[in-house]
């Protein structure tokens, strides 16, 4: 496929309004996959300019192209004008186009000062490091910023969320003129998510382009000036934000209405399966709850409110140390994971990376890690029946993986996310704790987690869902208990209080 | 329909490439074999062959059991000392209690061979046993105190050799039991005894690392030990089982080098540690863990054997095979990474 070539006329008139970058018919083919269309698309000098889309719709290659990661099949990418080359990341750096990702990507083990000038250190004469120095110059830019951080300490010792705000500190600080953020809210709580928004805001004001790709419609009407749409690798259209809504987006992003994404089922509801009784334990106080047969018990706070210390010590991942749980009406001490799971519980943790899978090792060794036992035929596992087992949620789940061997890390983080689930399905446990199941996942994959809550609730499974994003616990919890500081705090019914309420209780204000 | 395709093609590509290392090992043993057996008139003796199965199978067994410890991400450098430990035990435990209870059976009337054999065996599995008992203090140091495989492994690497050395005084036990010696001299159906026993270890290690769950736990525990434990794997069990097993196929290696040297000393097997690793990364193993075979490490031994029994035949330095081995390590694992990343 050969793009036309248009005659570039440039209209010395609308000078002053020349996109700080524009792509012209910009395209990227990976072997196989046509990860990017041609496509056009200009962002002006100082917006905010928001980019939406399910995951695989190409936005991950977009930022790729645009900050030198990886080189264009075809197309123009223009700079102020210029046609660019921008083949590597310092050609990137040089014109002032930096990216903060989703996880940060900095060093825990130096200090925070020479995180934020890694790679640019101030030296004196013969090459040693002026340390005092540095730490001062990155003092001044937090304090300047508002982020009220030390620069002296180990960047370890700060949360994941002040990690994601020093690293955004890092790229705002070295002469930027085009920022793009990677989901940066994704590990943030809504105080660290506000100081983030507030240093965005102060950069946009600076003359700073900023292109901001998140999963999270609010954020995207409370911050950004216009939104593109991208779907399988195309730019379906680009609104101004006063003129859309998050229907009309969804809609947008994968023809389908939002009443489709929480689809809510009511199921009878049944016997206790679990009851937790003034349950204590590291990093949670005095919990009690009760999950039943067909409902959906949501629990939300801010991340760190200790909602999964309390599961972990449900589950047996941590010990607890006062109070009781009643499994089935009979009061039972879980002291390990397996004990956990053999009385039917299955966990899907918080971070899929680090808890949920082996990322280096086969599709089907992940779905079946749980269930291996019960694929045993003396002493060795019977390879049809294995085979048999990963296959099936495979294509119940609809996962999309070159197959059962291939490797956990090669998939999106929706079919990695549907592994983690995936794996307990098998198993047909009773109640299904799911740990922030739809982090980092499109709206296509959410929607059809949630009707796979439907299928679990109508074979009599309870779920506890633990969720940082109040909708959807909000749309879906049959109950909903709300964690602040390791207690819980309060607890509703279905829809018992408004947003703004819950808000208040999980802050504390 | 053309995804379905998609998928069964890059399956098949993965199925060959997980192959192409086992190939790529097989061609170079090949290779090697063609080239010695055309460049001298010694290789290709039965004399020669018997000679290298002999040297190959101890690297063979050390790797074997290495590359369980490997696998879950761990390292263990205490397989030499262990083994050259075991030598002094069962060296020992031969000389002191074998003629009596031989003696004793004599007495209950049994043959005085069989009751030789008796006495062996009995020795045997002590030193097996103490052997796995060395594991089992590996796998508390790493799973109950939490110290690194290195650390800990480390410790008994030097401290072993003064435990033998204690034992012996310094000095070497000679071992004057015929039976015992005699069986690394042996052979069955014309293969060596030695290479015999890398086939009874190979055959369960097989059957433990590649169909059993067990196996499956392994790489489980090697790629994301959390991971593991919430999906119910019992990590703790799964890593010290790895650790016992690479010291009691350490131990086997100690009794197979008592019965071939007929001496029992605390300062054998230096180094053979080292060549274990090597042979496990030639075949494949990852240092990172979660990556490895039980054919792998077999092969990497066979190969670093070839090459010591080779650059003897022709005359080549000894100092050069260090050298050899060096870059054989570097190119080999090279090769490995780049057909890692083509996944």
């Amino acid at each position: 496929m050969s793009a036309t070539q248009e005659p570039i006329t440039v209209a010395p008139a609308a000078a002053a309004s020349v996109p700080i970058l524009e792509l012209r018919k910009l395209e990227k083919r990976y072997t196989g996959t046509h990860a990017l269309k041609p496509t056009d698309l200009a962002f002006e000098a100082g917006e905010i300019h928001a980019i939406v889309g399910e995951n695989g719709a190409g936005k991950s290659t977009l930022i790729k192209l645009l900050t030198g990661v990886t080189p264009r099949t075809a197309g123009e990418i223009v700079w102020q004008g210029r046609p660019t080359d921008l083949s590597t990341p310092n050609q990137a750096i040089a014109l002032g186009i930096n990216a903060v990702h989703q996880e940060v990507v900095l060093c825990p083990h130096l200090t925070v000062a020479a995180n934020i000038f890694l790679g640019d250190e101030d030296t004196a004469r013969g090459g040693l490091l002026r340390d005092r120095a540095m730490v001062r110059a990155a003092q001044k830019i937090l304090d300047d910023i508002g982020f009220a951080l030390p620069a002296n300490v180990l960047l370890s010792s700060l949360t994941i969320g002040q990690q994601q705000l020093i690293a955004t500190a890092r790229a705002a600080s070295r002469g930027t003129k085009f920022l793009i953020f990677d989901e940066p809210t994704a590990y943030l709580t809504r105080q660290e998510a506000a100081q983030l928004f507030a240093l965005i805001r102060r950069l946009k004001r600076e003359g700073v382009t900023i292109v901001y790709i998140s999963h999270r419609m609010e954020e995207i009407f409370e911050l950004a000036d216009r939104v593109s749409v991208l779907r399988d690798g195309t730019l379906v259209g680009t609104r101004r934000v006063t003129e859309t809504s998050d229907a009309e987006l969804i809609a947008m992003m994968i023809n389908r209405s939002i009443e489709q994404i929480y689809h809510k089922e009511t199921f009878t509801i049944g016997a206790p399966i679990l009851e937790a009784r003034g349950l204590s334990g590291p990093g949670f106080t005095d919990v009690s709850l009760s999950v039943r047969e067909g409902e959906i018990v949501g629990l939300y706070g801010l991340i760190g409110a200790g909602r999964s210390e309390f599961v972990m010590g449900v589950y047996g991942r941590q010990r607890c140390s006062g109070g009781e749980i009643l499994w089935r009406g009979r009061k039972v001490a879980v002291r390990s994971e397996r004990q956990a799971i053999e009385l039917g519980m299955a966990l899907a943790p918080e971070s899929r990376r680090d808890q949920g899978l082996c990322l280096n090792l086969g599709v089907g060794l992940n779905i079946n890690l749980p269930v291996f036992d019960r694929l045993t035929r003396g002493v060795t596992i019977a390879g049809g029946r294995e085979r048999e087992a990963a296959d099936r949620q495979i294509a119940d789940l609809r996962i999309k993986t070159a197959g059962r061997s291939a490797l956990a890390l090669s998939l999106s983080g929706g079919n990695q996310q549907k592994i983690v689930i995936g794996k307990w399905l098998n198993h047909g446990a009773k109640l299904f704790i799911f740990d922030e199941p739809t982090v980092g996942v499109d709206v296509g994959t959410k929607a059809e987690i949630y009707r796979l809550f439907g299928r679990l609730l109508s074979e009599g499974a309870g779920i506890l869902l633990i969720s940082s994003y109040l909708p959807e616990v909000y749309e879906l919890a049959d109950r909903l208990h709300v964690f602040r500081g390791g207690r819980q705090v309060a607890s509703h019914g279905f829809k018992a209080a408004s947003h703004e309420q819950i808000l208040t209780e999980a802050i504390g204000v | 329909m053309s995804d379905n395709a998609g998928a069964l093609a890059s399956q098949k590509a993965r199925f060959e490439f997980s192959r192409l290392l086992g190939l790529t090992l097989i061609g170079v043993l090949l290779a090697m074999f063609l080239f010695l057996s055309w460049k001298t008139t010694t290789f290709a003796t039965p004399g020669n062959m018997s000679n290298l199965a002999r040297q190959g199978a101890i690297f063979a067994i050390l790797a074997l059991g290495q590359t369980f410890v490997i696998i879950t991400a761990g390292i263990d450098l205490s397989v030499g000392a262990v083994a050259s430990f075991i030598t002094v035990v069962v060296a020992m435990l031969i000389q002191s209690i074998v003629p009596g209870i031989a003696e004793a059976l004599a007495v209950v009337g049994i043959p005085a061979s069989a009751a030789n054999m008796i006495g062996l065996w009995i020795a045997i599995l002590a030193a097996l046993l103490l052997g796995m008992a060395i594991g089992a203090f590996h796998a508390f140091g790493v799973v109950q105190m939490g110290l690194p495989p290195f650390i800990i492994t480390l410790a008994t690497f030097t401290a072993l050799r003064g435990v033998g050395l204690l034992m012996t005084n310094g000095s070497t036990i000679n071992v004057t039991n015929d039976a015992f010696t005699g069986f690394s001299r042996g052979e069955i159906f014309g293969i060596p005894n030695l290479f015999v026993v890398v086939i009874v270890v190979a055959v369960p290690a097989f059957v433990y690392l590649h169909l059993s769950k067990y196996g499956r736990y392994l790489f489980a525990v090697g790629s994301n030990p959390e991971a593991a434990r919430l999906s119910g794997v019992n990590v703790k069990a799964v890593t010290a089982t790895a650790y016992i097993l690479s010291s009691l196929c350490a131990a086997i290696v100690g009794v197979m080098l008592a019965s071939r040297t007929g001496t029992g000393n605390a300062t054998q097997a230096i180094g053979f540690e080292l060549e274990a690793i090597a042979a496990s990364v030639i075949g494949g193993t990852s240092l990172f863990g979660a990556v490895g075979s039980v054919w792998g490490p077999l092969l990497g031994a066979f190969i670093l054997a070839t090459i010591r029994n080779g650059a003897n035949l022709m005359n080549v330095n000894s100092f050069w095979q260090f050298i050899i081995t060096g870059g054989l390590i570097i190119l080999i694992v090279y090769f490995d990474g780049l057909r890692r990343q083509r996944r």
